[in-house]
């Protein structure tokens, strides 16, 4: 592991310097190859699939050509480097946002490097203004989730940028009414902006449960949304979501900040909207990870713009696989993200959520 | 018109257009133009169609059987235009290659035929007259009522599907509305727009209207104007759509289905092999695995000549040399996103010392994975199949009993007629509906009891009447 701590400590310094300024594309494909080269050789797994496409540390001279790992490969086996039992946490996929079968797990081996990643996005794109605020979260905290990264996520920026932090839900979803009403009632006395934390499906159960007080919040307040943008159907539109958080907290829809992650990856994504871009303006990642838009059919990189599969490679994944192809859909342009809503176009054609059905169906969830 | 837009609607005579200017969506190379309907205009169709229920009704069955069948007929004529039409529209919207299109209008306009519609007719009725009078039923006699309006939303995987939903609808003097889903809207609309020029008064019992799935206003306006609502297409899409239908409206649920296979002993030895091999290559291919009779996983016994691996590898090589004769389609991005990921995670696997074995086509979408592991999981679309070894026979049908409710053809091979019943028997049992061999497999015959039920009857009432 000594190798390992060596690579993970010379990233965390890297990240350390916060996700203002961009790496150049040398400083990325340099840092990339040393992780493929890292990963070929102490994932002996990952080492055969990619020799089985003639592909290697000495034969690969860009990241882009680094073989990719789907996400659904996460479901099947343990994609780490090193001994899986040694890793220092085990996260798992909800089994709601895939398309069914056997949840996905991430071995992470070493936690310190996925917080040196998630803490400066965190903090550039929700306190840009601030060093601390109070947090009231409708994601569960780490200790009811220990395997849900969204929670070890929110955990990790609450010891770190909390006042104080609220855990209004608790490891089943169901909402503390009274702890989320006397959380807000005392932000509000004390005139403390509030960060309100949750996944899409939260706030909408939020929105809908008459003993949850939302608001209104304190001057300088937002909100973090995450979940349900990945092609899985809404209960509502977003625009409709935020428009009733909007009414419900007294925070203006323009300081919603959608977050986008998945559990396959250690960093995460943002809409820069606090500072001051509008609603839809793309999610920026970290300048440690970086997006592709491929062809479906070919797997190439689409044209600047064109929608396609979403590939990222994460050099917070040192420790696991840093070249994930996802299910997801969308366009890259300038390095950002912009997700494929729900529109006409995407409408799944015959059985395409066919799995879906049929793990539903076979108990599989 | 341009080459590659395509109106997607039939109407009856009378039926005005809806006053907005038409809407477009894309779909692989061309352009599907539909109507901006809204709830208003859709009550006034169905109206119009139930105006046309006197006549329908008073035609005898063998007479529509006769015109409908004229009407097909064109689609398997060579010389006909309204064939090559189809064959040109088809590849564009439908996302499958020109002799794909070839091989799926013939099998499809088959069923299409006056022989096979009044087939349809006397296996579910005992004859076609009986769609005409009350014939013998017990010590009284029975009347086969079709219902006053159908309203069928078909899904887009298969072309052809919605053209054998509105014969049925039409066969049993229902007036029929038909959604069909995207890749499907070319052969209900020509279809249709044929049918008016061989029988406008028949015709006038069809409309053909497409509009992206889940617009929940039209389908909640046409389904309380209908007495039998058929739904074909995922899990999700057929369960919301009965969630909303009416209480007195019959509802016939075709939802997710998909099919599989099983290779016996006696097909595994070296003279008997490269035509099974073939068959099932075949089987898998057609309609690029997008049909509900299209197999997933083919189980191959253990302990014969070629054993499970070897056929996996022998499976793959007639996929590879089906590409020239049949060649694959065009994925939507879900679709070919899901093969990547089966793909991907089936060379982790084999890379990882699983046993698993995988052959793919490359930039071709199909794809054979050997999986040691007898349990069944199914693949994705695109002609992507598991292989799996199975120890005897017996067995099969507690492996497949956990996805039983959606499992519809079994496909088999080399099993002895000593046998083959008590599997069959086995494997209904558990869910499956029809066991047939590979070759028959894309194309039921019109005795086909469709997901176990009656195709016809699942859209009629009897009407009995007792004594003397």
């Amino acid at each position: 592991m000594e190798r390992f701590d060596q690579l993970a400590s010379g990233l965390e310094a890297s990240f350390s310097a916060g996700v203002a300024d961009p790496w150049t594309d040398d400083e990325f494909s340099s840092a990339a190859m040393k992780v493929f080269r890292y990963q070929f050789e102490h994932n002996s797994t990952y080492r055969r699939f990619c020799e089985g496409r003639d592909r290697g540390p000495d034969s690969v001279q860009d990241w882009v050509d680094v073989p990719a790992v789907p996400t659904r490969a996460f479901r099947h086996l343990d994609l780490v480097c090193g001994d899986p039992s040694q890793a220092e946490a085990v996260f798992r996929t909800s089994g709601t946002t895939g398309d069914g079968g056997p949840r996905g797990r991430h071995l992470v081996p070493r936690l310190s490097l996925y917080d040196a990643s998630l803490l400066p996005a965190f903090k550039a794109y929700l306190l840009p203004d601030l060093d601390r605020i109070n947090f009231v979260s409708l994601i569960p905290p780490p200790t009811a989730l220990p395997d849900s990264s969204l929670s070890h996520m929110v955990g990790a920026a609450a010891q770190r940028y909390a006042t104080e932090a609220t855990w209004a839900v608790d490891g089943s979803g169901a909402i503390d009414a009274q702890a989320l009403g006397n959380a807000i009632a005392a932000a509000r006395a004390s005139h403390a902006p509030v960060l309100l934390l949750g996944t899409a499906f939260a706030f909408v159960h939020a929105l809908e449960t008459p003993a949850a007080t939302l608001g209104p919040l304190p001057d300088g307040s937002r909100i973090m949304e995450t979940g349900g943008f990945k092609g899985r159907a809404r209960e509502l539109p977003r625009d409709e979501l935020y428009a009733r958080l909007a009414a419900a907290t007294g925070v203006s829809a323009a300081r919603i900040v959608n977050e986008y992650g998945m559990t396959e990856l250690q960093s995460q994504l943002y809409e820069p909207v606090l500072a001051g871009e509008p609603f839809g303006c793309g999610h920026v990642p970290p300048p440690w990870l970086r997006v592709r838009a491929l062809d479906p059919t070919t797997l190439e990189g689409q044209p600047e713009g064109e929608s396609g599969i979403l590939s990222f490679f994460d050099l917070a994944n040192a420790g696991s696989v840093a070249h994930v192809l996802t299910e997801d859909l969308g366009a890259v342009s300038e390095g950002r993200v912009f997700l494929a809503g729900r529109a006409a176009d995407a409408e799944p054609r015959g059985c395409s959520r066919a799995m879906d059905d049929l793990m539903t169906a076979a108990g599989f969830r | 018109m341009s080459e590659r837009r395509f109106m997607a609607w039939a109407l009856p005579r009378g039926v005005g257009m809806p006053p907005g200017p038409g809407l477009t969506v894309g779909v692989g190379g061309a352009e599907i133009q539909y109507l901006d309907a809204d709830a208003g205009w859709i009550r006034s169709l169905t109206e119009s169609l139930g105006e046309s229920s006197g006549p329908i009704v008073a035609r005898p069955a063998r007479e529509i059987a006769a015109v409908l069948g004229l009407v097909g007929r064109r689609f398997l004529d060579p010389n006909d235009p309204l064939r090559e039409e189809a064959l040109r529209l088809l590849p564009p919207t439908a996302g499958v290659s020109r002799e794909m299109a070839e091989a799926v209008l013939d099998g499809m306009a088959t069923d299409w035929t006056e022989a096979r519609l009044s087939a349809m007719a006397t296996t579910e009725f005992g004859s076609v007259g009986a769609l005409d009078r009350f014939v013998a039923h017990g010590d009284g006699r029975t009347l086969v009522v079709g219902p006053k309006l159908s309203f069928q939303i078909v899904s887009g995987s298969v072309p052809g599907v919605s053209v054998n939903a509105m014969l049925r609808s039409l066969m049993v003097k229902g007036p029929t509305l038909v959604k069909p889903g995207r890749g499907d809207v070319v052969l209900p609309v020509l279809f249709a727009r044929a049918l008016r020029e061989a029988d406008p008064v028949l015709a006038d019992s069809v409309a053909v209207v497409y509009w992206p799935g889940g617009r929940e206003s039209l389908e909640d306006g046409a389904m309380s104007s209908a007495s039998v609502v058929t739904a074909y297409g995922s899990d999700a899409v057929v369960t919301a759509l009965r969630a909303r239908a009416p209480v007195s409206t019959r509802f016939v649920a075709y939802h997710h289905r998909l099919s599989a296979g099983v290779v016996g002993r006696r097909a595994l030895a070296p003279d008997a092999i490269d035509a099974v091999v073939g068959d099932v290559a075949r089987a898998v291919a057609m309609f690029d695995q997008r049909g509900c009779v299209s197999p997933h996983v083919v189980y191959v016994e253990e302990g014969a000549a070629i054993d499970p691996p070897a056929f996996g590898t022998l499976l793959a090589a007639a996929l590879r040399a089906l590409e020239d004769e049949l060649p694959g389609g065009s994925l939507e991005a879900v679709e070919a996103s899901a093969v990547h990921q089966v793909r991907g995670t089936a060379e982790l696997m084999a890379a990882s010392g699983s046993g698993v074995e995988v052959h793919h086509g490359g930039g071709a979408s199909w794809t054979v994975i050997y999986d040691p592991s007898p349990a069944f999981s199914p693949s994705c679309v695109g002609r992507v199949v598991r292989v799996k070894p199975l120890p005897r026979l017996s067995v099969l049908a507690r492996l497949i009993a956990p996805f039983g409710a959606h499992l519809q053809t079994m496909g088999v091979a080399g099993v002895g007629d000593d046998d083959l019943e008590s599997l069959a028997e086995a494997l209904g049992r558990v869910g499956v509906s029809r066991v047939a061999a590979f070759s028959e497999v894309p194309f039921p015959p019109s005795t086909w009891h469709h997901d176990g039920g009656g195709p016809l009857r699942d859209f009629v009432r009897y009407v009995d009447l007792e004594g003397t």
